[in-house]
């Protein structure tokens, strides 16, 4: 097979070797290796065959190597050369021959020795492979001339083009109602309501090109439109507010992240800015978009156990979520298939796959506060906060020492003192710390605490749990690698700490919590924020090195309790955290960053026990991927120059795999039918000229006032085409011709999602919320960290906004909607499949949702039908399937809505195939 | 069926055949059967240049998703029973007979870590139970499990397996979809879409949660992955019916027939204006075997029809609750495998912990008392569910598979009470359709730390079960994000030397 068009090249008389030691003893290529080779190597590695793309026969095809993605042999380098390892049996699942006797060691050192020598072949020195790339996906976007024809819109021009050339004739245009719950649904995810649809069918009555142009402008207005768009990216990232595997913990304040994505399709931020905002966000104040980077499921480190290699495994497996994340959604490649060996099938070597992982190495799953332009509503909030609280504690200071609850965390803030040590005494005889620290007046937010900052910590020796060392106490990590002691009973004794500072430091603040990390990064646990803390006492040591008491908690809560205006003090401090937490910067789950990352290795066969060369950060190295950076290079600005590399605007595959998006989003199938795979073993496009038009369009619009990388102005686009405004009718002649309808000969008809089926029952309900943004209603039970989220509520009134908004988790069903190809968001997904299951019918038939809602749409046609059994029944089939009904269906609805109540013919139009199918 | 017998669903909707008279069928290659057989380039071109073997697509038909279909050769085994023990059973204290344990008790030879999954090692412990020799074999299995040890004269154990990882969830994973990351078809939904199911009424894979809840990695244990969901598995058991089967609550049968005659003239009216599209005709057919689930589950799930003897063989009425609602499962699971089910995953363990605290065979601490525990309600149901079958001649096409996600250690934890992990050697048995019987393939090492001689993958062990359902490992995949996926990945060889 063909993945590659590899060259070799014959640069005869430009170099010549001259360094090559000879003399006696020399090792002879033709007498020595070759006819080892040609024994033992040349049936799977020859011209014929060339198993795992090694070929030996060729000095150039053993420099390049084969797919394991090193080289066979590298010159004067024999414990670099792959080859050698393979032969001498360091590693006997790899060892070469693989059957039959290995080489004898004689023979291995002969191999040695030549490479060593310079790996002499007569008549070969000089031939190198050039690769070189010719899939299309990979090739510039060149933009092709418009097919002549009566088209207004490019788009037909070249669609209309194909139908011709097939000789099938194109629908006629769909009728007003169908197209506007085409245009609502596809623009929207919302079916329009009856008053909607009949104020279109007069205008387009009327001038249908006018009316659908300001239909279509009024549905991209929509802040509708952003949630519709937003609900496709989610898929494509798998982006899910819960960490799947074990413990399946709630990711806290991760919807930030779907909110930011929300508004950038109702904002139409531009898709370049949409890229670098999500790679990126931190430096350009938008921190909440680098929830993109950690949209994929995620090992907790906690949870693989304490052997060192699966910490790493476990690190390496979090880095591939990152990079399939950014590889599918953007690129469109199936990157970690170099993750082990070079890509089968595209120009992807495993080098390039370290490469781009160096990229993002300074990337862990977790959460921070994210960074906020200084208009960001959030940080204006906090801003109006910070100067309440602080008149709150300068009346607090007056009274002596405070402890402030930040929920997470507890703080004692006591007064400036100048001291050498700090000592805690808990009042409890057992206590569990994931992290302590002390701050001080000068720098305001350094830790005075950390180890590394040459603090040392000491404890009663005999109250120590191994398992739990003091030193997680002051490591800078907080979660489950806790500090433990335990003080038997009647021992009289309870635990104590000492800070021993490096030199004399002035402090004022300890602040200490159980497990910070819970209280951060999760929620809906039983255990909450990880537990109660005790009460302690503070002393700092004197000269004398004896310590003297200087505060202590309790003491000060019970002497501020007694104290009225401290009282109200404290009282108003710790309103004013709730608001801070709830209406400022707040910790989300939107990754977190190292400043400085270690240095990235290859990680041979993909194992991160194997470490190979060091790589450094850069785009593929056939797509122009150098970035100019190397390992000392700091983490945001990798990723910064990484997405200007994407977003430049002759990148090959940014703009073809986003606007296929869109195409596939609007049209049911993408121009490429596998859309987060534009490589070899992806779909050839449909439309290759209509793709790249697109795409040249999309990042240099041609369109007077359309801004470049416009998203919403590409959907227009495509709106606005004949081809989406025809009916979806089958014809048998044109199916025989094209089954798949890929020609757009006719609109597909295909069965919308579980959102659109769920929220427009809702709103033929009248009971939609609207509410757009911000927490997610839930439907699961508050759990134990290691147990299985159950439903709890999936149907009451707190459920009733756009599913949007329901918490997204992974694997876990909802009983009723899931059953409906929604995602599990356990692996990328370009597209939902559509399947239908008896699941689905029960669901749709049984469940509480459908059963009550059914009763409230038959609710509110009787109301606003004045009485008339006849006119409830058709204002039911208007809420649910925008049309009146027929005679037949009047009147057997009107008997069944007498005997058994207009709530069952509710429940028969929700389960209709015309309410589930998009005309 | 009788068609007095059925719902109003199933009768009213959903005669099917008249249906398609009435509305001029034809069944055309359309959007689903598409997306049913996998899209790609690799499909519609080459595909041996992609995977070596070229790809088997199972021919399904878009209107019933569930007929049965061919497999890629004469398999031994028709249907599959997957007896799945969540948490990690101890093979030391079970099946996998270890003398040099006893001897060298309280010691601790070279060779052993210092840290494994929970932490610090202890030294080696001889096996909490006696071993003796059962049936004919004389194989050497533990009074743990003392009613499974007398029918090793039937099993074929693999004493040599091995997995890729030390955790739960990701050991789950890869057991039974192949891949430890999360996303993957399980191996019930990769069966059923290869092929199909023999039963009309009933999901063609059903997962029979244990009475505590859902394993450690949850429905991922039987789910579709990235296949359509029509494969993933159907969740009940014998107290649970699957989320919505009965007939709400306020409704009257009457309310039910009204509403699926209504949804008949509906959709036929919607039809005649989309005639001959699959993807209709498919939601219709759905609707038509919800109807007879309707009927069937709850038919499935009564056991009174049971006769007093069964019930007292499975042990219904005796010992722990737990083990009582387990005893449930096991008839059940056997009424399943009679009605011609395809796949049946009946697990004996869970995450939620249960009546007994404890959640399934996990024994970090107090092995003796936590194994004994799952112990008592495994052996009993499952010994008397697997002879139940043998006795109604059931074994003839069904493979019964029992096994865990990994083993335990030989040694015990820094506790001195627990066994931790051990994903280098476990043991799993196989009963009936196409397998030696009382034989035992592979060893582990003297104490069962490592897989010692012919050391078995899961991808081994998944690719000749797929063997024996008549399935080449490397012809069944699913073009998925550039790849044609497998449940055996790129790996896996059939364990001739234990097909009959």
């Amino acid at each position: 097979m063909m993945k590659r068009n590899s060259t070799v090249f014959l640069l005869s008389g430009l170099v010549a070797l001259l360094s090559l030691p000879a003399g006696s003893g020399a090792v002879d290529f033709e007498k020595d290796i070759w006819p080892i080779l040609e024994a033992e190597c040349l049936d799977c590695h020859g011209p014929d065959k060339q198993k795992s793309e090694v070929r030996v026969d060729q000095r150039a095809s053993l420099l390049k190597g084969g797919d394991i993605g090193i080289p066979s042999i590298v010159p004067g380098d024999p414990v670099a050369s792959f080859l050698v390892e393979l032969i001498n049996g360091s590693d006997p699942d790899l060892i070469m021959p693989p059957k039959g006797s290995p080489l004898s060691e004689e023979e291995v050192k002969l191999f040695e020795d030549w490479i060593a020598a310079g790996a002499e072949w007569p008549g070969q020195m000089d031939e190198v492979i050039e690769e070189k790339v010719e899939h299309w996906s990979y090739l510039p976007v060149k933009r092709p001339e418009i097919p002549e024809s009566d088209a207004t819109n490019p788009v037909d021009a070249f669609l209309n083009a194909k139908l011709k050339e097939q000789g099938i004739k194109t629908n006629r245009p769909a009728d007003a109602v169908s197209l506007i719950k085409r245009a609502s649904v596809i623009l929207t995810g919302m079916i329009p309501t009856p008053e909607k649809v009949r104020e279109f069918e007069a205008a387009y009555g009327e001038d249908s090109d006018t009316a659908y142009a300001a239909l279509v402008d009024e549905l991209m207005a929509s802040p509708h439109f952003g949630e519709r768009w937003a609900q496709h990216w989610l898929d494509v990232i798998r982006w899910a507010e819960t960490n799947g595997s074990e413990a399946n913990l709630y990711r806290k304040n991760a919807w930030i992240y779907r909110d930011y994505v929300v508004r950038a399709f109702n904002e139409n931020i531009p898709y370049d800015q949409f890229i670098r905002e999500q790679l990126a966000g931190d430096q350009l104040g938008v921190g909440e978009a680098t929830g993109f980077l950690v949209a994929g499921p995620h090992v907790p480190a906690a949870t693989v156990g304490r052997e060192p290699a699966a910490i790493r495994q476990a690190r390496a497996d979090r880095m591939d979520e990152i990079m399939s994340t950014v590889g599918a959604s953007i690129m469109g490649v199936t990157i970690s298939c170099a993750r082990c060996h070079n890509h089968k099938f595209d120009p992807i070597s495993i080098t390039d796959y370290y490469a781009m992982s160096a990229v993002f190495q300074g990337v862990e799953f977790g959460g921070r506060y994210p960074e906020f332009a200084e208009d960001h509503p959030r940080r204006q909030r906090a801003s109006e906060i910070y100067p309440k609280m602080f008149a709150q504690r300068a009346i607090l200071r007056e009274g002596g020492a405070w402890e402030e609850d930040w929920g997470g965390f507890k703080e004692l803030q006591f007064g400036n003192q100048r001291t050498k040590a700090l000592r805690i005494d808990f009042d409890w005889a057992s206590v569990g710390v994931d992290e302590l620290q002390v701050f001080g007046p000068d720098e305001y937010n350094d830790n005075l605490a950390l180890a590394r900052s040459g603090t040392e910590l000491k404890e009663d020796q005999s109250l120590a749990d191994n398992r739990h060392p003091l030193k997680n106490a002051n490591d800078g990590k907080f979660g489950t690698m806790a500090w433990r002691a335990k003080a038997p009973k009647d021992s009289g004794k309870k635990p104590w700490v000492e800070l021993h500072f490096p030199e004399e430091r002035t402090v004022n603040r300890f602040r200490f919590s159980s497990n910070r990390e819970y209280y951060f990064e999760t929620d809906y646990l039983l255990q909450g924020k990880g537990g109660d803390l005790p009460s302690f006492r503070v002393s700092v040591v004197q000269d004398d090195g004896s310590w003297k008491q200087i505060a202590a908690s309790k003491a000060a809560t019970d002497r501020i309790a007694k104290n009225p205006k401290l009282k109200k003090a404290s009282d108003e401090l710790h309103r004013l955290i709730g608001e801070l937490t709830d209406e400022g910067p707040r910790h989300s789950f939107v990754g977190q960053f190292t400043k400085m990352p270690n240095k990235t290795h290859v990680m041979h066969r993909g194992s991160p026990e194997n470490l190979r060369d060091e790589v450094v950060p850069a785009g593929f190295s056939l797509m122009d991927g150098d970035l100019g950076l190397d390992s000392e290079t700091p983490d945001s600005k990798r990723r910064l120059a990484f997405a200007e590399w994407l977003t430049d605007p002759n990148h090959p595959l940014t703009s073809r795999v986003m606007v296929n998006r869109i195409w596939y989003h609007i049209f049911g199938s993408g121009i490429v039918a596998t859309g987060s795979d534009f490589g070899l073993a992806g779909a050839m496009p449909t439309h290759p000229e209509l793709l790249d038009w697109l795409a040249a369009e999309f990042v240099d619009p041609g369109r007077m006032e359309v801004a470049p990388w416009s998203s919403k102005d590409m959907i227009r686009l495509l709106v606005m085409s004949d081809a989406f405004k025809r009916s979806s009718l089958p014809d048998q002649e044109k199916l025989q011709v094209d089954g798949s309808s890929l020609l757009l000969w006719r609109y597909p008809p295909q069965r919308v999602e579980a959102e659109v089926i769920r929220d427009g029952i809702l709103q033929a309900s009248g009971k939609l919320n609207p509410e757009m943004g911000g927490r997610s209603f839930r439907i699961h039970n508050v759990k134990k960290t290691y147990a299985q989220w159950e439903v709890v509520d999936n149907h009451g009134e707190d459920t009733w906004r756009r599913m949007l908004y329901q918490e997204r988790m992974r694997r876990v069903d909802d009983k009723i909607f899931t059953a409906f190809d929604f995602p599990d968001c356990g692996q990328v997904r370009d597209k939902r499949p559509v399947s239908t299951t008896p699941l689905q019918a029960l669901n749709l038939m049984n469940s509480d949702f459908v059963v009550e809602q059914s009763e409230f749409i038959a609710e509110r046609a009787i109301k606003e039908s004045g009485g008339d059994p006849e006119a409830a029944v058709k204002r039911a089939f208007e809420l649910l399937l925008l049309r009146q009904p027929y005679a037949d269906e009047l009147a057997a609805c009107t008997n069944i809505a007498g005997s058994n109540g207009l709530n069952i013919v509710c429940r028969s139009l929700i389960n209709s195939n015309e309410y589930a199918f998009l005309p | 069926m009788n068609p007095e017998h059925m719902t109003p669903f199933g009768r009213r909707l959903l005669d099917r055949r008249n249906f398609m008279k009435n509305t001029g069928f034809s069944l055309g290659g359309l959007g689903l059967a598409q997306l049913l057989a996998g899209e790609g380039r690799a499909s519609s071109d080459n595909p041996a240049e992609f995977t070596g073997k070229a790809p088997i697509r199972p021919d399904i038909d878009p209107d019933n998703p569930y007929l049965p279909r061919q497999g890629h050769f004469e398999g031994a085994a028709k249907q599959v029973l997957v007896i799945f023990c969540p948490g990690a059973v101890s093979h030391v204290d079970t099946f996998d007979y270890k003398p040099a344990l006893a001897k060298l008790h309280g010691q601790k030879p070279p060779g052993m870590p210092a840290v494994t999954f929970e932490g610090p090692s202890g030294n080696l412990a001889k096996p909490f139970w006696d071993f003796k020799p059962r049936g004919q074999s004389g194989k050497m299995t533990s009074e743990l499990l003392p009613k499974i040890g007398e029918l090793a004269d039937d099993f074929c154990f693999v004493h040599s397996l091995h997995t890729q990882s030390s955790a739960h969830p990701q050991g789950e994973n890869f057991i039974n979809t192949g891949f430890t990351m999360e996303g993957f078809p399980s191996f019930g939904a990769w069966a059923t879409y290869a092929l199909g199911s023999e039963c009309e009424d009933l999901p063609a894979f059903v997962a029979i949660n244990d009475p505590r809840g859902l394993a450690r990695s949850g429905k991922n244990n039987f789910g579709s992955g990235f296949l359509p969901a029509a494969f993933q598995g159907t969740d009940f058991n014998a107290k649970n019916p699957p989320a919505n089967l009965g007939r709400p609550m306020d409704y009257s049968a009457s309310d039910d027939k009204q509403t699926v005659d209504l949804l008949q003239r509906l959709n036929a009216k919607h039809l005649e204006k989309y005639p001959g599209d699959a993807n209709l005709a498919a939601r219709v057919a759905s609707y038509e075997l919800a109807g007879q689930m309707q009927m069937s589950v709850p038919e499935m799930m009564d056991l009174a029809s049971e006769p007093e003897s069964i019930h007292k063989e499975y042990g219904t009425e005796s010992g722990s609750e737990l083990k009582r609602e387990y005893a449930k499962n096991c008839i059940l699971a056997r009424r399943l495998i009679e009605k011609g089910v395809r796949v049946v995953q009946l697990f004996n363990g869970s995450d939620p912990s249960g009546g007994n605290g404890i959640t399934n065979w996990d024994s970090h601490s107090n092995i003796a008392d936590t194994h004994a525990m799952q112990a008592e309600i495994m052996d009993q149901p499952t010994a008397a569910l697997i002879s139940d079958l043998k006795r109604r001649g059931l074994l003839k096409d069904t493979l019964i598979v029992w096994c865990t996600e990994f083993g335990r250690m030989p040694f015990l934890q820094g506790n001195g009470t627990g066994r931790d992990h051990n994903p280098e050697a476990f043991t799993c048995f196989f009963a009936g359709a196409g397998v030696k019987k009382g034989y035992s393939y592979g060893q582990s090492d003297e104490f069962g730390f490592k897989a010692a001689v012919d050391p078995t993958s899961l991808y081994d062990f998944n690719a000749t079960i797929l063997h024996l359902m008549g399935l080449d490992h490397e012809r069944l995949s699913f073009y998925h994000n550039g790849l044609e996926r497998r449940l055996t990945n790129v790996h896996g060889h059939v364990i001739k030397e234990i097909l009959v």
